[in-house]
């Protein structure tokens, strides 16, 4: 019984059947909200939940929660904007933005943040999702140990390696340069 | 360290031109102008290589175009308000911010009452390549200090290392040339932007024409080229 829907597609009332994942309810109706198979599911003595399971590989977005690799692209005195790359261990094909609000750099003295002294246009940050945000962006957070900077290059155009929680140095040109560095634990 | 005694001090170079090759141990001091490169130190600009007394090498030219330094002092153009900011034009490559609540007595009740085409005298907190420069209009302390709107008056653009030798301390013999004579009041922005003010439009002009003028005059005859300008 799975036929092929299309996002919009109206499934099912929302009296008879639970929405499940892929479907959203608007309006009493139970609608699709991606490419699929409709399945219907019978969950002991629930009611019979309606969802709908991507053809081929679900495509990855990223959730709440979810810990993402994401690249700056333009620094500012109260946040930092970036695109995320990466979700979890998946490289995105879509492309998403964040930002990383001043009081989300760290999680002490947050209005004292300096945000030119902790990233840099150009850096590979690694956050936490917050929440969804606004209609730009995902609010991201680095208020963490392991949530920061993990590469960054300095002036000279080479990659630095990180000296402490807040400076990364050159190895070429021995400048220091300052960021908010990630601690990555090796799993 | 590092003084095998450049032959090019007082020669002009241009961009690219090697001034002086680094040595295989110790260490050369540089300053604006130049850059490391290699095994040589290049120039980066059109100029005069010049040296310290303790001999850093650096390279005196003249330039027009600004580039925004922390703690400069600068004189501005309004051009827009935008959120909690007034944007600001100091002729850098991108316009400045400049906080609202950055000037003496300002709340968020009491706001300056600036529009666009206002000047203002600010000191840049924070300046660097990947982000606009940030103005303030109070000083350490949070006094206004000399900083704030600039009423009437005319600006008059020069080149950068005309508005810092106006700045010097000494004053300059150019100032204190004018000054014996005439009454303005003068703002020097680091901008290559003067500010004057004077109780008559003819006075304001004469200071403007001269302190534009001046900047084609050799030092040693500047005092007897004033006099001679104020004399028309």
């Amino acid at each position: 019984m799975a036929a092929l829907v299309c996002v919009g597609d109206r499934l099912a009332s929302a009296d008879s059947l639970q929405a499940g994942t892929g479907t959203y309810v608007r309006g009493g109706f139970i609608y699709a909200s991606i490419v699929g198979l409709q399945q219907v599911v019978h969950e002991g003595t629930d009611e019979a939940v309606v969802q709908v399971v991507a053809k081929g590989a679900a495509p990855v977005v990223p959730e709440p929660g979810s810990i993402v690799i994401a690249k700056v692209t333009k620094v500012s005195p109260t946040a930092a904007n970036a695109r995320i790359v990466c979700c979890g261990a998946q490289a995105l094909e879509a492309d998403f933005s964040g930002v990383i609000r001043q009081q989300d750099v760290r999680t002490h003295e947050i209005d004292k943040v300096v945000m030119y002294d902790c990233f840099r246009p150009g850096d590979i940050v690694r956050a936490k999702v917050l929440s969804l945000g606004d209609a730009r962006s995902y609010h991201l957070s680095t208020a963490n140990n392991s949530l920061g900077v993990v590469r960054a290059k300095s002036l000279a155009g080479v990659a630095m390696v990180p000296v402490s929680w807040q400076e990364m140095q050159c190895p070429q040109t021995k400048a220091v340069e300052r960021r908010k560095v990630a601690k990555v634990e090796e799993a | 360290m590092g003084d095998q005694g450049c032959g090019l001090v007082g020669k002009v170079v241009a961009p690219g031109d090697a001034v002086q090759a680094l040595p295989a141990s110790g260490s050369v001091r540089i300053g604006p102008g130049l850059r490391a490169e290699g095994s040589y130190v290049v120039a980066q600009k059109c100029g005069v290589v010049r040296q310290t007394r303790n001999g850093k090498l650096w390279l005196e030219s003249k330039q027009k175009r600004y580039i925004p330094a922390e703690e400069d002092l600068v004189v501005g153009t309004i051009t827009d308000r935008r959120g909690e900011n007034f944007v600001v034009d100091i002729g850098a490559p991108f316009p400045a911010q400049l906080p609202m609540l950055s000037f003496e007595g300002a709340t968020r009740r009491n706001r300056p009452n600036l529009v666009a085409g206002d000047l203002v005298y600010a000191r840049v907190i924070t300046a660097n390549r990947d982000m606009d420069p940030v103005l303030t209009c109070v000083d350490a302390q949070g006094k206004s200090s000399g900083f704030g709107a600039l009423k009437g008056g005319f600006v008059l653009e020069c080149g950068l290392g005309h508005a810092r030798a106006l700045l010097a301390r000494p004053p300059a013999p150019l100032l204190a040339a004018l000054g014996a004579k005439l009454q303005f009041e003068l703002a020097v922005g680091l901008n290559g932007r003067v500010w004057l003010d004077s109780s008559s439009c003819a006075t304001t002009v004469k200071v403007a024409n001269v302190l534009q003028q001046a900047q084609g005059v050799a030092a040693a005859e500047v005092q007897q080229w004033v006099a001679a300008q104020l004399q028309q």
